[in-house]
């Protein structure tokens, strides 16, 4: 935070600790897009590991998709190796995480915001 | 239609310190008044929140020249215990206030004047007021009122909490009903207020009449089929749904304190997180926590979520900054962008480069690239492996960008971009989190 929300002056919109992730994260916008970050809370879950392994660094991407049921089942269609088999709920709304295997060691997450799909 | 607004909720309990007490604790606030009504035999305490104020009303000793209103009040608890009470419409002008009800068919009490004193400070808030027979209310006790006294006469209740753990509002009454049609009679036909949705949701059975009274709503909840051995049925003031500032941070506050929460979760309603608190501190009344996150499930909504984040002043050597694209590191392009491509369908924008490709990723751009040895990105690439290697940032003007950085004491390295020859600046990667970022001008 003292870097990208005090130097950079990135307007952190939301702080929020999942215990069933075991995380805590903020998510900051720059232009359209946000840096999230996360901090384990626990010591023990991939972000922990990763931390314990690589250090602090760059750890995800995520898309933004339109329907994240249909990307799954076309990636899953496609024989993509996925962490997510299933889509699940996480802070920037219903997700899902491809197996770095699948980008050739990059983890990409897929989210669809919570809005679109809870309309009417 | 009238000027009505919620004025206050009032909860019956027996013992008004320990509900105090509790209700300091549950709200994250200390009492604004801590008052009583020698005329009518009762002791209250109040907590004025953004939207309303919370009245905590007991029967207190002594021999009340009025004895009606304690008795009322002693039925209540003796029937169901602590619970929720009344609900308190505000006017102001009581007298047309009640002929408007009356017009409208509710039987209601000539207005009367009322007061109340602090008993710390001596203060004294007067109003008048006029309680509805709730035979013609479908059950509920309402009352009209009209303070007398300017709205600063009742302070706010200052918070006792850090971090936004503290209710900030009262987001919404829960009513239940089992005779919606007469419930709308009496809220829409009776009190003329405003009906903002008649909702059914069949999935669970319910249907919800909002309506909405000042600056508060009044959700009245039932079940979507009405068996009719239920019509008729009085309704019952159920609970109250308080606005938190961090959700988070009240359930652990409420917890530090032994008060047990369930949540938070997501709510029914998008960009919402609920916790229903439970046990005795609520003294009766069905409560729940909801703090409202528009922001963190619509991109396209970045407003500042009010004062619950403590936010630095935005930087101007980056307002208009950008995140112009990720540095993927591979050891094959060639196969990289082929994953890249088909996984993802993102389509291919730059492929003039024999160590580097880029992609279209919508508001940014994905940059494959095999590091060239010796490189930073060598470096990174060795430490790391392949995989994510950096952010580039793009600002508006990058001289007054890569001045700010130095001022905030950031190491910050210029280079120039080989494939393009403009200028850009890498961050000190020590400071930054260990994310290699580099900074371009637009």
């Amino acid at each position: 935070m003292t870097f990208w929300r005090d130097v950079l002056g990135l307007r952190l919109h939301t702080l929020r600790t999942m215990d069933d992730q075991g995380v805590k994260a903020a998510l900051l916008a720059i232009g359209d897009s946000e840096i999230e970050l996360l901090e384990p809370v626990v010591d023990d879950n991939g972000v922990a590991r990763y931390l314990q392994r690589k250090g602090e660094g760059l750890h995800h991407i995520c898309f933004e998709v339109d329907d994240i049921e249909a990307s799954l089942e076309d990636l899953k269609a496609r024989g993509t190796e996925m962490i997510d088999h299933q889509t699940r709920i996480g802070l920037a709304g219903r997700i899902c995480f491809l197996h770095p295997n699948a980008m050739r060691g990059t983890l990409v997450e897929l989210c669809q915001p919570l809005e679109a799909e809870a309309h009417g | 239609m009238p000027d009505f607004t919620l004025d206050h909720v009032i909860i019956a309990v027996r013992d008004l310190e320990a509900a105090t007490e509790d209700y300091v604790a549950l709200l994250g606030r200390r009492p604004s008044w801590r008052g009583e009504h020698p005329l009518y035999g009762t002791a209250n305490t109040l907590f004025r929140i953004d939207n309303t104020y919370i009245e905590l009303l007991a029967p207190s000793a002594g021999k009340p020249k009025d004895k009606r209103w304690r008795g009322e009040l002693e039925r209540a608890l003796e029937e169901r215990g602590d619970g929720p009470y009344a609900l308190a419409i505000g006017t102001r002008d009581i007298k047309r206030a009640v002929k408007t009800l009356r017009h409208n068919g509710i039987e209601i009490a000539d207005p009367r004047d009322g007061d109340g004193r602090d008993i710390a400070t001596g203060a004294v808030r007067a109003w008048r007021n006029a309680w509805a027979s709730p035979s013609t209310t479908n059950g509920l006790r309402l009352l009209l009122i009209e303070h007398r006294s300017p709205p600063d006469a009742l302070p706010i209740a200052a918070p006792d909490a850090d971090d936004s753990a503290y209710v900030t509002r009262l987001d919404h009454v829960v009513i239940l009903s089992a005779d919606l049609e007469a419930a709308r009679r009496v809220w829409s036909d009776g009190i003329e207020a405003r009906l903002a949705l008649d909702r059914t949701f069949p999935e669970r059975n319910t249907r919800i009449l909002f309506y909405r009274l000042g600056d508060a709503t009044i959700e009245i909840s039932g079940g979507a089929e009405q068996p009719e051995e239920g019509l008729g049925k009085p309704d019952r003031l159920w609970g109250f749904a308080w606005g938190v500032g961090n959700i988070e941070a009240t359930c652990r506050r409420l917890a530090d304190r032994g008060i047990e929460t369930g949540g938070p979760r997501r709510g029914v309603k998008p960009g919402t997180l609920v916790a229903t608190v439970k046990g005795p501190q609520t003294h009766g009344v069905a409560t729940l926590l909801i703090e409202h996150t528009p922001e963190s499930f619509a991109p396209q909504s970045r407003a500042p979520h009010g004062a619950a984040y403590d936010n630095a002043p935005e930087q101007r050597a980056f307002s208009g900054a950008r995140l112009q694209r990720v540095i993927i590191a591979t050891d094959d392009v060639a196969s990289a962008l082929v994953a890249w491509r088909s996984t993802l369908a993102l389509p291919e924008t730059r492929a003039n480069e024999t160590n580097a490709a880029r992609l279209d990723a919508g508001n940014m751009a994905i940059e494959l690239v095999q590091p060239v040895p010796g490189s930073p990105l060598a470096a990174v690439a060795a430490e790391r492996g392949t995989g994510m290697a950096g952010l580039v940032i793009e600002v508006d003007d990058l001289a007054a960008a890569v001045a700010t950085l130095r001022a905030n004491g950031i190491g910050v390295e210029l280079q120039t971009e080989s494939a393009t020859g403009r200028p850009t600046a890498s961050l000190e990667r020590t400071q930054t989190n260990g994310v290699p970022v580099q900074i371009v001008g637009r």
